[in-house]
């Protein structure tokens, strides 16, 4: 007569439904796109990630002395969408779990994400320069040379390297022809 | 008898959204009907134009919580039917997981509120409690209970693995019970069959003329279904039957809602199974040319129709979207004409109206 008897019935034997946060445990699943964090060894400097920004909470502001790139996340403006961790080609940024971020009035400004990517020093003329793929590059060769060489100098003697290769390149190929 | 006009709204009429309604009634009868829209307009349209085509996709995500995954994959889709792109195998299947889910979702918050508008508290709980599962689906593979944020331009953001499709094929079935036991309740209970058999008619030929979408043309009669009618992501490879109900009240509108919603539990099935391996997304960023171009999808409330216009820079020339809220009010006037005071915010549920997509 009336079906929903036997489920309320039922519902009264089994308690509560709700979890009894915050005076008892929670689950957050692992893929709860949480508080996102940057790890600054592995960030490219590209600014991918603050091109996506939907909320643009993303800043980055290259340091006056130009030692490097400064990376900011305002969280209270993180729409916690994952473009950046998607879009990142590095894989630096990544969204984690951690949806803890209640926070004092006082410090709206500074809860940030903050990090400083130090540019790399050129090991020819001690010149600084943007970060180096050869982490993600080191295994394979573009062209004739190595990459994982021509990304620890800077990109004037990067040019000078490879110009170099190729006019040795082109000397071997036409002393090669004239012996034959 | 004396005749006189009330407000209705723009509070807390059915759901939460602010909607006003000057309803002229003689007795307890209602004779007319004006409607008023435009109080939560945020010019999000105009926010698309200053905003590039990565972040508008989740602009478009926020347009709304409840189809917030059906904006951003018509929005995709009509960015990819521009650029000519064509999606992965794999993004099709999971592009349609992802909508499925909002589907069933969203069907079941909106029967939910129709036990709770006719004082039925205790179904309304129970329904909630029943679509927890669906939100730890979300929460569980999206990471979120309300914006999945899975789609981009060309694919889709995330990808299921082993411990994932466990999980989901866990969840899915504990769904499939208490969906047809509440299925039974609306179908056969009497104190809810009391308050919304004969309620709010819409009769067929009144929902073709005034173009009616989704789950109120099809609680008409009228069979019209995106997925079945152009099948976009990967409905064409899915079985999956359009609902539909004659008696065109509000009780038939419940039903097909909550038909789509068991409906949506067995397409999830058939994409997991029949899911091929490969990439999720193309392995270049998207190349936008100048043109135009238009997507359509069937968001949980129906039709969803983009209009795009791109120049070629970074950022569209216009966005336009047309909402299924937008034909499916006007039906109002029809549904309400002489219904009783009492009935007025059910029948308003039961076009399960979403402001906030509408006005934006």
């Amino acid at each position: 007569m009336l079906p929903f008897l036997k489920i309320l019935v039922r519902n009264i034997i089994k308690g509560p439904a709700t979890e009894a946060f915050p005076f008892g445990e929670t689950y957050t699943p692992k893929r709860l796109r949480g508080r996102a964090e940057l790890d600054p060894s592995r960030c490219l400097t590209c600014g991918i990630c603050s091109h996506v920004c939907a909320g643009g909470a993303i800043a980055m502001t290259e340091s006056a002395d130009g030692r490097g790139m400064e990376f900011r996340l305002w969280h209270n403006t993180c729409t916690f969408c994952g473009l950046c961790e998607h879009y990142c080609p590095a894989n630096a940024i990544t969204m984690t779990n951690d949806w803890h971020l209640s926070h004092e009035q006082s410090e709206k400004y500074t809860c940030c994400e903050v990090q400083f990517v130090e540019y790399p020093v050129c090991e020819k003329c001690g010149e600084r320069m943007l970060p180096r793929l050869h982490q993600r590059l080191s295994k394979g060769l573009v062209g004739s040379v190595s990459t994982a060489e021509i990304m620890r100098i800077c990109p004037d003697c990067r040019r000078l390297t490879s110009a170099m290769h190729q006019i040795k390149s082109k000397v071997s190929l036409t002393a090669g022809r004239s012996n034959s | 008898m004396a005749t006189y006009s009330i407000p209705v709204g723009p509070l807390h009429v059915a759901l939460e959204e602010p909607m006003y309604f000057r309803v002229d009634i003689e007795g307890e009868t209602v004779k007319g009907l004006e409607i008023s829209a435009g109080h939560v307009h945020r010019g999000m349209e105009s926010l698309a134009l200053q905003r590039n085509y990565f972040q508008n996709i989740t602009l478009t995500e926020r347009l709304c919580s409840l189809c917030s995954n059906s904006h951003p994959c018509t929005y995709c889709m009509a960015v990819e039917n521009l650029a000519g792109i064509d999606i992965p195998e794999r993004a099709r299947y999971l592009r349609v997981m992802a909508d499925e889910i909002k589907r069933l979702a969203s069907n079941l918050f909106n029967v939910g509120i129709m036990a709770h508008t006719i004082g039925f508290n205790s179904l309304f709980m129970h329904v909630m409690e029943v679509r927890e599962l669906a939100q730890d689906i979300k929460e569980g593979v999206y990471g979120n209970r309300m914006d999945l944020a899975a789609n981009c331009i060309g694919g889709v953001k995330y990808d299921i693995d082993d411990e994932i499709e466990s999980f989901l094929r866990t969840q899915l079935k504990e769904l499939k019970r208490p969906m047809d036991e509440l299925y039974r309740t609306y179908e056969k209970d009497p104190l809810v069959t009391a308050r919304t058999k004969g309620i709010g008619i819409l009769p067929e030929k009144d929902a073709i003329r005034l173009g009616v979408v989704g789950p109120v043309a099809r609680g008409s009669g009228i069979a019209y279904d995106i997925r079945d009618k152009a099948p976009y992501s990967a409905y064409d490879q899915l079985s999956f039957t359009v609902q539909t109900e004659t008696e065109a009240d509000v009780r038939s509108r419940a039903l097909v809602r909550l038909r789509e919603a068991i409906d949506a539990i067995s397409l999830m099935e058939q994409c997991l199974d029949r899911m091929p391996k490969g990439p999720t997304v193309p392995d270049c960023l998207p190349d936008i040319p100048p043109g135009q171009s238009v997507a359509r999808s069937e968001a949980p409330r129906g039709e969803l129709i983009y209009y795009l216009k791109s120049d070629g820079t970074d950022r569209p020339q216009r966005l336009k979207w047309r909402v299924p809220t937008y034909m499916n009010w006007e039906a109002l006037h029809i549904m309400m004409n002489n219904c009783k005071i009492s009935d007025i915010p059910l029948i308003i549920n039961s076009i399960d109206p979403c402001i906030s997509c509408t006005e934006r």
